[in-house]
């Protein structure tokens, strides 16, 4: 027994050696990135720590708001943070982030300007640069939903009832509420409000969950016909399974955008410049949506791909037309919340 | 139990060097956060996230503002169910490793812990194929006629009590083990010898012999499934909330950790409330006994 | 025998219960598909995944330190905790019981904020260390009622039958409470490894730069891209362990075996 205790304390000891040296060892510099899962080409970030002898760590987050949490309780040591735009504006005037030198970032220049002037939210590049936008949409069954109507009205729809998914999220669910209803999913109007309430009252007993993370398993594998959920991903889906197809409301869907941000207490500023400026390359931007089939702002990055990924990236006109970008309302979140959790809560 | 009398003299010196690292070790890393936190329960938060300076009462006067009872049932409830088919799964199951013979025990030990080495998420998406709405165990089910073609197997709160008895079953399992491991089971030979019927001489003989595994097995259940959130949120339908799941509303979408922190408060009191109670008043002597059970005779 | 055919159904049962699961993501883990919604063909484009992808292995690594080093510690700190909770009878211990009561009570997200808040107010670095320090806490009282389980019925006077003998307090912990504990430790010692493995919630707020675990990775591949790489992850692990236990099984086997220690009859 003595000697089984002594062998298990070594083995111990060296992997916490091993480990704790690991931690601290030769000085290459280190950029730490913090950012969704799956969201980057590794090439991209090797070819960037070829080209600047340094090593990038990344760390992972699920939602923006568990990320804030972490951020606002004190959690530090990150150079670079990519969050949501509604997000990263929240930072901003909470003064958590870096006011950004724009000398430093000489590839903006690429950032799609007509993207700039109507959706961005931070129209100067004043604290943030944008990544890859996204919006979302419904991906379906066309073998068991024929003649699916390109309108969220499907979610009223008790043919599927128990077999379809909206977003766990608020902003997202009671957005498709309004838009389904005509309205702006920014409202602060409290009778357009109630409508949204009344509309997703009226659609729960059809949902067979609220979702993020089972909806691209449950559409492929037939446990949901309908689903609510992000371009992208869905895209990566219907890659695979050629029985599902995309539909876009007609009444506009939400938009957002991952923007790069520098917080105000990174300890590599150079480095972290010199990597968001990377990203806005047109070879490193072309790359990246081939991975993550979102559609980058970087001009000129689309021609560099190949030409079935490029259509999957293209957002349709009807998108910009109809869509809105997600903005933090402040105080008037809590009108949001309040219907949230009445939702939740009702039987 | 005279024999622990000729200790008195060393009891402070070896109580104080065996009780220091738990002591000091939660008492560091567990009551001063837990203090923290709660102290932020007696502020107000503003729509940033930020915490204010002032103390007040509001955040728990709050709590009667949304209608908490009905999720605080249904997790109590919930839990109850989880524990109650735990027990009922674990007994037995612990009873028949305990009796295998002793070089073989370990194994069956890690065999019933190995599935929790795969990663969480990863076994909750395998159990969404076990019970997928076209696959084959609610096939059989329907086609046997034990649930009708409409009843669904996943997102309700069949599949959340389900899943959690899959998380929790081996830490239910484990203590109740470790207690049966040392029972003398010529006992329960004995009875059946004296004419007591098989069941008789295990649910009088056998369960009171370990009942320390089971009330630990109990707490170890009970108490985390209170609080999780993790299952509900993915196997849960759209009326699976529990209140773990609110907590965690609270900390990130709603970015109220004052509010948070009162809920989590309040569950804190609602569960160790009867605990203080027993310990502060005359049931102090009812609890050191429940602690030692058996051990003092 | 009826009582013994009821626990060996049961047993049956319970694993029936516990590996359906593992057969599954055993198969997904050679299904081509990325979401594993449906079957794509046999691959083992998983297996090579994970062998490519030095993110997921960084991220194991990191799950084994914080996970072994969580239950060393935690188990020795349990250990003494339950056997000083059975052993004495003072108001101390009331106030000790408490306390290691208390953080089952505590729900994760809160616990991860408030460590994370006292590890900001005395400007650590968060990473592993962090990390480790946090799930100690979590694991002692897993360990700590196990133990206390194993310990009904202890019979102190087989250690002042030893003291008698003029056996020293050293030998008498390693050669008599050592081996009767042992069952209770080894159980509370798989808890506790088995929950660091696996927890989300208070690695996510305690980690820092280049702590990040497997959970916290999975739980990001859920939401944005695709965890099948984990099934073929959790194979190749499961694998593993079995493969070591059975050697550790034969090695231990040619030893003869002890009388088993028989105690705390009544």
């Amino acid at each position: 027994m003595g000697k089984k205790l002594k062998k298990m304390a070594v083995v111990f000891a060296a992997a916490l050696a091993a480990a704790i040296s690991g931690g601290c060892g030769p000085s290459v510099p280190k950029l730490n990135v913090y950012m969704w899962s799956d969201y980057i080409d590794p090439d991209i970030v090797q070819k960037f720590e070829d080209e600047n002898g340094c090593e990038v760590v990344i760390s992972i987050f699920d939602s923006n708001e568990s990320m804030y949490a972490k951020l606002k309780a004190g959690g530090t040591g990150y150079d670079v943070i990519l969050p949501s735009s509604y997000m990263a504006k929240v930072m901003n005037d909470e003064k958590m982030i870096e006011t950004l030198d724009l000398s430093k970032l000489p590839n903006v220049k690429n950032i799609n300007s007509e993207y700039m002037k109507k959706l961005a939210l931070d129209k100067t590049f004043k604290y943030s640069v944008p990544y890859m936008i996204c919006y979302s949409c419904v991906a379906y069954d066309k073998g068991k939903c024929p003649n699916l109507p390109d309108t969220w009205g499907v979610f009223g729809d008790s043919k599927y009832r128990g077999r379809m998914t909206l977003l766990n999220d608020y902003r997202e669910t009671i957005g498709a509420a309004l838009k389904a209803n005509g309205y702006s999913l920014n409202t602060r109007d409290d009778s357009e409000l109630e409508k949204a309430k009344e509309t997703l009252l009226k659609w729960k007993p059809n949902l067979a969950r609220l979702d993020n993370e089972g909806y691209k398993s449950g559409v492929q594998s037939g446990e949901f016909v309908v689903v609510h959920g992000y371009s992208g991903d869905l895209y990566q889906v219907l890659e695979e399974s050629k029985n599902l197809a995309v539909m876009i409301p007609k009444e506009g869907v939400s938009l957002s955008c991952d923007d790069w941000v520098i917080p105000a207490d990174s300890k590599n500023k150079d480095l972290a410049y010199a990597f968001i400026n990377y990203m806005c390359d047109p070879e490193s931007a072309a790359a990246n949506m081939e991975v993550t089939k979102y559609l980058s702002p970087v001009d000129g990055a689309s021609k560099l791909m190949s030409d079935e990924n490029a259509k999957s990236v293209v957002i349709p006109k009807a998108v910009y037309e109809n869509g809105e970008m997600i903005i933090d309302l402040g105080e008037d979140n809590a009108k949001y919340l309040k219907i949230w959790d009445e939702i939740k809560i009702s039987q | 139990m005279g024999n622990t009398e000729k200790y008195r003299g060393k009891t402070g010196i070896s109580e104080a060097l065996l009780t220091a690292p738990s002591f000091f070790w939660l008492a560091s890393f567990f009551v001063v956060p837990s203090v923290l936190i709660f102290a932020i329960s007696f502020k107000i938060s503003n729509s940033s996230g930020g915490i204010g300076d002032i103390w007040t009462l509001e955040t728990w006067s709050g709590l009667l503002r949304t209608d908490y009872l009905a999720i605080l049932w249904r997790t109590v409830w919930v839990s109850a169910a989880i524990t109650a088919i735990c027990l009922l799964l674990g007994i037995p199951v612990g009873y028949w490793i305990a009796r295998q013979r002793p070089g073989v025990r370990y194994w069956y030990l890690l065999l019933v812990i190995v599935p929790l080495w795969t990663n969480f998420l990863i076994r909750i998406f395998a159990w969404k194929i076990v019970l997928h709405p076209d696959g084959f165990l609610r096939s059989a089910l329907v086609y046997s006629g034990i649930i009708s073609p409409d009843t669904f197997l996943l997102n309700n709160i069949g599949s959340v009590i389900a899943v959690s008895v899959y998380t929790y079953l081996p830490f239910a399992i484990l203590p109740i083990y470790a207690a049966a491991e040392k029972f003398n089971f010529g006992l329960i030979e004995a009875a059946a010898d004296l004419g007591a019927s098989r069941f008789k001489a295990f649910a009088s003989i056998f369960l009171p012999g370990i009942k320390r595994g089971i009330l630990t097995a109990v707490l170890i259940v009970m108490i985390p499934s209170l609080g999780s959130y993790a299952v509900p949120d993915l196997v849960g339908g759209i009326d699976g909330e529990m209140l773990g799941n609110k907590i965690a509303q609270r900390v990130t979408a709603n970015r109220n950790l004052p509010e948070a922190s009162a809920l989590a408060a309040m569950l804190t009191l609602i569960i160790t409330l009867p605990i203080i109670f027993l310990i502060a008043g005359k049931g102090g002597k009812i609890l050191l006994n429940a602690r030692r059970a058996g051990g003092d005779k | 025998m009826k009582s013994r055919y009821t626990s060996l159904f049961m047993t049956v049962a319970v694993a029936v219960f516990m590996y359906l699961p593992i057969a599954v993501l055993i198969t997904q883990s050679f299904n081509a598909s990325k979401f594993g919604g449906s079957w794509k063909g046999f691959s083992l484009r998983w297996y090579e995944a994970l062998f490519n992808d030095s993110s997921v292995i960084d991220a194991a690594v990191n799950t084994l330190i914080i996970a072994a080093a969580a239950t060393v510690f935690s188990t020795v700190i349990g250990t003494c905790a339950a056997w000083a909770l059975h052993k004495y009878k003072t108001s101390l211990q009331n106030v000790h019981y408490l306390l290691v009561y208390a953080p089952l009570v505590m729900p994760d997200i809160l616990m991860g904020i408030g460590l994370l808040l006292l590890f900001v107010s005395m400007s650590v670095n968060l990473g592993l260390a962090t990390v480790i320090l946090a799930h100690i806490t979590f694991c002692v009282s897993f360990v700590t009622f196990t133990v206390l389980a194993r310990l009904q019925d202890f019979d102190f006077a087989l250690i002042q039958a030893a003291q008698d003998l003029g056996a020293g307090s050293f030998r008498i912990f390693f050669k008599i409470i050592l081996p009767l504990l042992l069952p209770g430790i080894a159980a509370g010692a798989l808890m506790a490894f088995t929950l660091s493995m696996d927890d989300f919630v208070v690695t996510f707020f305690v980690g820092g730069p280049g702590s990040t675990t497997l959970p916290v990775k999975v739980y990001g591949m859920m939401k944005h891209g695709t965890p099948a790489v984990i099934n073929a992850l959790s194979v190749v692990f499961m694998a593993l362990t079995l493969t070591v236990a059975v050697v550790g099984q034969i090695l231990t086997h040619k030893k003869p075996k002890q009388e088993k220690l028989q105690w705390g009859k009544n």
